[in-house]
């Protein structure tokens, strides 16, 4: 029974952790552009993400350990302090994404300039953190992201022409404007695969207390989870094609892309988009800032859990405290949250080899998962995901220079 | 046993498996006519620093002098502290809430993070 | 200056040379054994087989490689006294 209710759960919060500004940008953008040719790169990243994700829950039930600590103890603090700042910077990048969607949706409703809910917001986020158990974070992230739906609804009801919807899932060339193609193309990726999600979701599964019988269970919830996150990104890619393509507009502002809904929902299209944008980033900030706190102090060796209240775990709680504030510093500076999202995916995707070659290693190495070590399919797509992670590390600076 | 491999790197546990920190530096004893003997870990910053970069070890013993809050920048363990090592972690004969290892997590919890309501959860 | 005290961790990827200057390897691993009371040093390993070997996977027989390829370096042919260059002794008497 218990299981059955951890799949459930672990479904919803991969959903709700799943969509984010990232994969709102970028999937817009890529709607509004090129119509449906971006699917391709959707399914290609989800597939990735499910191996991904399927990888880590296995590893932490199999060892109790997460990413961060077994890359740490098995490959030395040599080779792991610089992808840890790199990783550190990222993170504290994409939280200040996030809290930038949260005030771009607060704009959205209420007129008053996003820079002024910042600091409000940030101090929403740290309450959650400091307040919350692990628990009551993934239940609220999981029921109130399924808000995100809409995006579904919309696609449905804008009654796309499903022939164009399916060429669009394989791959394809640029017709015209190559390198912001190739750009979208890259970021959808690199929205898809941050690297936040799979420590989060690794330190989730030791959270949780996964052992070796769960290991059944992580493999749905991988697989269901990030298909249906999938699905919603889909959703609004199609919503981008159908609403703002023929009208050509493209996506310089993120208020633009508020009008995916209005078609479908004129009266509050408006609202719920806002409503969307902020559940989603604000589940994907709470994500992202414990995920900063885990990945520092499982470096260290501190004692760390969400579970735990503050005073038994004060450095891992001032980690995500000054994550927190750092980051909306960041965001008070006035940066575009949209430009800084592209770039943060684009970094996102430059750090794949760095997130996924070691823990690859890691992934065949008998004496961890004895059994449960990776089969023939998984290490196939390791390796393309290592080859891909490769081809990525090096396009994508280039890319956004050229996209810009 | 591999040095490296099993003792590098690894999470220190104390008697009741609450997390004490990492190993950072091994230091051995060399001895005339007999193989060197591991004496103890180093835990710390200061000496994890050192794996890293030379500089790094003394730009951050210079920060320890100026803000440090530890009583040392090197947390020593004996080998002899050692309880128990298996492919999970170490565990050695201390509490952890009284180590050097801990001076951080207590001062930040009296000066910072305890006095922000909230820090206990009461039932 | 020979220390009674060294950083073993300090041996990690340093070039071992002989008497001649010639490098020997790098060292990448030390093997250590509970001798009663006492965690010794019983041997250091050098080369790419050894580096494989602290990283500690199971690619090492993806990659042809066991432990017969390990170059392998009893306790009392190196002198660590200076842990940043470690010296090959001469097995001559």
């Amino acid at each position: 029974m218990k299981k059955g209710l951890q799949l459930a759960l672990g479904i919803l919060t991969a959903i709700g952790g799943f969509f984010d500004i990232g994969n709102l940008v970028t999937a817009a953008q890529a709607g509004a552009t090129f119509r449906f040719q971006l699917l391709w790169p959707l399914l290609l990243g989800t597939i990735i993400v499910i191996f991904l994700v399927e990888m880590s829950g296995r590893f932490a039930a199999m060892s109790g350990k997460t990413i961060p600590e077994a890359v740490r103890e098995h490959f030395g603090v040599r080779f792991w302090a610089v992808p840890f700042v790199v990783l550190v910077l990222l993170h504290l990048l994409t939280l200040a994404a996030e809290i930038g969607g949260i005030a771009f949706a607060m704009q959205l409703v209420t007129g008053i300039a996003f820079q002024a809910w910042v600091l409000p917001i940030g101090i929403l986020i740290w309450l959650f953190l400091w307040r919350a158990t692990f628990s009551a974070i993934e239940y609220s992230t999981a029921s109130l992201g399924l808000v995100t739906l809409c995006f579904v609804v919309a696609a449905v009801m804008l009654h796309p022409p499903r022939a164009d919807v399916l060429s669009g899932m394989l791959p394809s060339l640029p017709t015209d404007d190559a390198a912001k193609y190739w750009l979208y193309a890259v970021s959808i990726v690199g929205a898809l695969i941050a690297p936040y999600l799979f420590y989060f979701y690794s330190s989730g599964a030791v959270e949780d207390e996964w052992d070796r019988t769960y290991v059944g269970v992580n493999r749905a919830v991988a697989v269901m989870g990030m298909s249906f996150g999938a699905v919603i990104t889909a959703g609004l890619i199609v919503a981008a094609a159908m609403v703002l393509h023929p009208r050509h507009i493209g996506v310089e502002s993120i208020n633009q892309v508020a009008f995916v809904l209005t078609d479908t929902f004129p009266a509050w299209g408006f609202t719920l988009f806002a409503v969307s944008m902020a559940i989603a980033c604000l589940g994907a900030a709470l994500e992202v800032a414990l995920s900063l706190a885990y990945t520092v102090s499982q470096t260290f060796g501190w004692r760390w859990g969400e579970d735990l209240e503050p005073a038994k775990d004060a450095r891992f709680a001032m980690a995500y405290t000054c994550g927190v504030l750092l980051a909306s510093l960041v965001m008070l500076l006035g940066l575009d949250p949209l430009k800084l999202t592209i770039y943060t995916m684009a970094l996102n995707a430059m750090m794949l080899p760095v997130v996924s070659v070691p823990f690859l290693l890691l992934m065949n190495d008998g004496r961890i998962m004895h059994d449960r070590r990776n089969g023939p399919i998984s290490n196939t797509a390791a390796a393309l995901i290592v080859v891909l992670s490769f081809v990525l590390f090096v396009v994508s600076i280039p890319l956004v220079m050229l996209g810009s | 046993m591999h040095v490296m491999r099993e003792l590098l790197d690894k999470q220190i546990v104390d008697r009741e498996e609450e997390p004490v920190g990492r190993v950072d530096g091994i230091v051995a004893e060399l001895r005339a006519g007999q193989p060197p003997r591991i004496v103890q870990f180093e835990v710390g910053f200061v000496p994890m620093a050192r794996r890293i970069h030379r500089g790094l070890e003394g730009w951050s013993e210079k920060w320890h002098k100026r803000f440090g809050i530890r009583r040392s920048a090197r947390y020593h363990i004996a080998w002899d502290d050692v309880i128990e090592e298996n492919v999970h972690h170490i565990k050695v004969d201390v509490t952890a809430e009284e180590t050097v290892a801990y001076d951080w997590e207590r001062w930040l919890r009296r000066h910072v993070i305890g006095r922000i309501p909230g820090a206990t959860r009461e039932e | 200056m020979t220390r009674t005290r060294i950083r073993l961790d300090d041996l990690q990827g340093r070039v071992v040379r002989d008497a001649d200057g010639r490098s020997v390897g790098r060292i990448f691993e030390i093997r250590a054994e509970e001798q009663g009371d006492d965690l010794v040093v019983v041997e250091y390993h050098l080369g790419s087989a050894a580096l494989l070997e602290r990283v500690g996977l199971s690619i090492m027989g993806l990659v042809g490689v066991n432990a017969a390829h390990v170059k392998k370096v009893p306790w009392d042919k190196l002198d660590i006294s200076d842990p940043d260059h470690p010296k090959l002794l001469s097995s001559r008497a």
